[in-house]
């Protein structure tokens, strides 16, 4: 017992703390830095502004304008809320479809053989040539929408998934069997704490790319939601208005980064050790 | 008093790639008396290891039978009492020291105010009461033992199979993790069979020895360890001990 004091590194009372707290100064720098940027960006927009028309180029203050409008507008949640519905099914399609054949092509190695080259096929198959078969498929319907995001994040997640379950460490699944843990335990126990990392990664890409493509195929296939709306006003040559629902959807997605998947991400993933760069 | 591990005639073959076998495990008698320490000692490729995996049920003997607390291995069920630890801690990383501990519980479903309270139970009876929340990766080589330890005990088994265990940390907390799990085995009237290649380590630990003769691995002779604990690794007495069965290992 007399070596243990020098084997017990730096965590004291049960409670171990991060290693570094980002430094305030620093902190204040980036907010700095960051203010600027958007300074300048809208400095130079503004003086772009001036020499185009405005169904070209619509300067900040309109735009700003034209948000103000567009927020108040009684479409306006309606429209947003069916888009973002969409992509959520078909992004919730593409999970359960993909971790499950994820899972089941990772586990075996003949099923993962056979499937491989379907895999390929799908992800050369650009997202617009999926819009259009969904046209042909199901008119103007959601399921257009939603099925240009599953086709687009459903291979995604699929292959990073059947990736992640070959890192699998065989010494965990022994030691799940030794202690006599059904298949589906070790499923749980062992594959999906390993894949979770990667698989947070990949969904995080496949939400970011079905959120894009759902607004192709809503120009194309639907008669509401963002995409048709973008379309409306480009038709119209609403520049203002595009500009507006660009707008919302960059700071929606931010929203999303910042509020949603980072804090997400962070709580998850506690039990990692930072590589420390000194 | 009865044999808590008793294996009979354990044979074992592993096929090989050109539909040749590999005569792994001859007729091997092992008999272990309830809440004692059994070492099994070889050089490598005597078929140690696959013997201890046959003992916990992990693979089946190709003849001969293993008797679990008087009850053969096929129909034992009682598979909570038996547990297995093996040569690393494999603690899982993205598990705390607890919910690694948890681990152990897991398979047979214990209610979760159960589990909770055994885990508590079992992290306070190795030293680590208060590192429960702690990740693998924030603990030192001897802590994570300790959390591997207390996943094999938090089942409370009676029996506790160990394939070469703790042979890579250092030799100082080495020598701790020994009287670790001779001093628990003791509160819990547990029986141990462990593998080891290293003779001194059987000789701390053991109270009876067998050695193996390698391929195919059989039976060679079976040691008494009569000396008193604890056993000092540096004394005399374990290192003629050791001595003698280093020597009947290499005849």
């Amino acid at each position: 017992m007399t070596a243990a004091p020098s084997s017990v590194p730096a965590v004291a009372g049960g409670a171990p703390k991060p290693a570094h707290k980002p430094a305030r100064g620093p902190w204040l720098k980036i907010v700095a830095m960051r203010l600027g940027l958007l300074v300048l960006f809208l400095g130079l927009w503004q003086v772009a502004s001036l020499g185009a028309p405005a169904f070209v180029l619509p300067g900040p203050a309109r735009v700003w304008e034209a948000w103000s409008a567009l927020v108040a507008s009684p479409g306006f949640w309606r429209d947003l809320g069916l888009t973002f519905q969409r992509v959520l099914a078909g992004f919730a399609l593409a999970t359960v479809v993909g971790v499950a054949f994820g899972l089941l092509l990772g586990a075996s190695e003949t099923l993962g053989r056979f499937f491989e080259p379907l895999l390929t096929v799908i992800n050369t198959v650009s997202s617009s040539i999926w819009a259009i078969f969904a046209l042909i498929w199901f008119g103007l319907s959601d399921w257009t929408t939603i099925f240009v995001v599953f086709m687009t994040a459903m291979p995604l997640i699929l292959t990073t998934v059947w990736q992640g379950s070959k890192t699998v460490n065989a010494d965990y699944v022994e030691l799940a069997r030794a202690f006599r843990m059904s298949r589906a335990q070790i499923l749980a126990k062992i594959y999906l704490p390993t894949i979770l990392p990667l698989f947070f990664a990949s969904a995080r890409l496949a939400f970011g790319f079905g959120a894009r493509v759902s607004l192709v195929a809503e120009t194309l296939g639907a008669s509401s939601g963002v995409g048709y709306r973008l379309r409306q006003a480009a038709d119209l040559v609403q520049t203002d208005q595009v500009f507006a629902w660009t707008l919302t959807l960059v700071a929606l997605m931010l929203a999303l980064e910042f509020l949603v998947l980072k804090p997400l991400e962070t709580r998850l993933f506690r039990w990692k050790k930072r590589a420390e760069i000194d | 008093m009865a044999a808590a591990v008793r294996a009979q005639s354990v044979s074992k073959w592993f096929p090989l790639r050109d539909g040749e076998s590999l005569h792994v495990l001859q007729g091997v008698d092992i008999e272990v008396e309830e809440r004692s320490v059994a070492a099994i000692v070889g050089a490598s490729g005597c078929g140690k290891s696959t013997l201890l995996n046959i003992i916990a049920g992990l693979i089946p003997p190709d003849r001969g039978e293993v008797f679990l607390n008087g009850v053969p291995s096929k129909s034992f069920t009682e598979w909570r009492s038996l547990t297995y630890m093996f040569q690393d801690d494999r603690l899982l990383p993205w598990r705390t020291a607890a919910q690694n501990v948890a681990f152990g519980l897991e398979a047979a479903g214990a209610p979760r105010a159960e589990r909770r309270e055994r885990v508590a139970e079992t992290l306070a009876l190795v030293g680590l009461a208060d590192f429960a929340e702690a990740y693998p990766h924030e603990l030192s080589g001897g802590m994570r033992s300790r959390v591997a330890l207390a996943r094999s005990l938090v089942t409370r088994p009676s029996i506790l199979l160990m394939d070469e265990p703790f042979s890579k940390l250092d030799p100082s907390i080495r020598s701790q993790m020994h009287d670790e799990v001779l001093r628990v085995a003791g509160l819990m009237g547990m029986t141990i069979v462990f593998v080891t290649h290293d003779v001194e380590e059987a000789v701390v630990l053991a109270d009876t020895v067998v050695t193996l003769k390698p391929r195919p691995g059989r039976v060679q002779e079976t040691h008494v360890i009569n000396l008193p604990h604890p056993r000092d690794p540096l004394s005399a007495e374990v290192a003629e001990r050791a001595r003698l069965l280093r020597r009947s290992l290499q005849s």
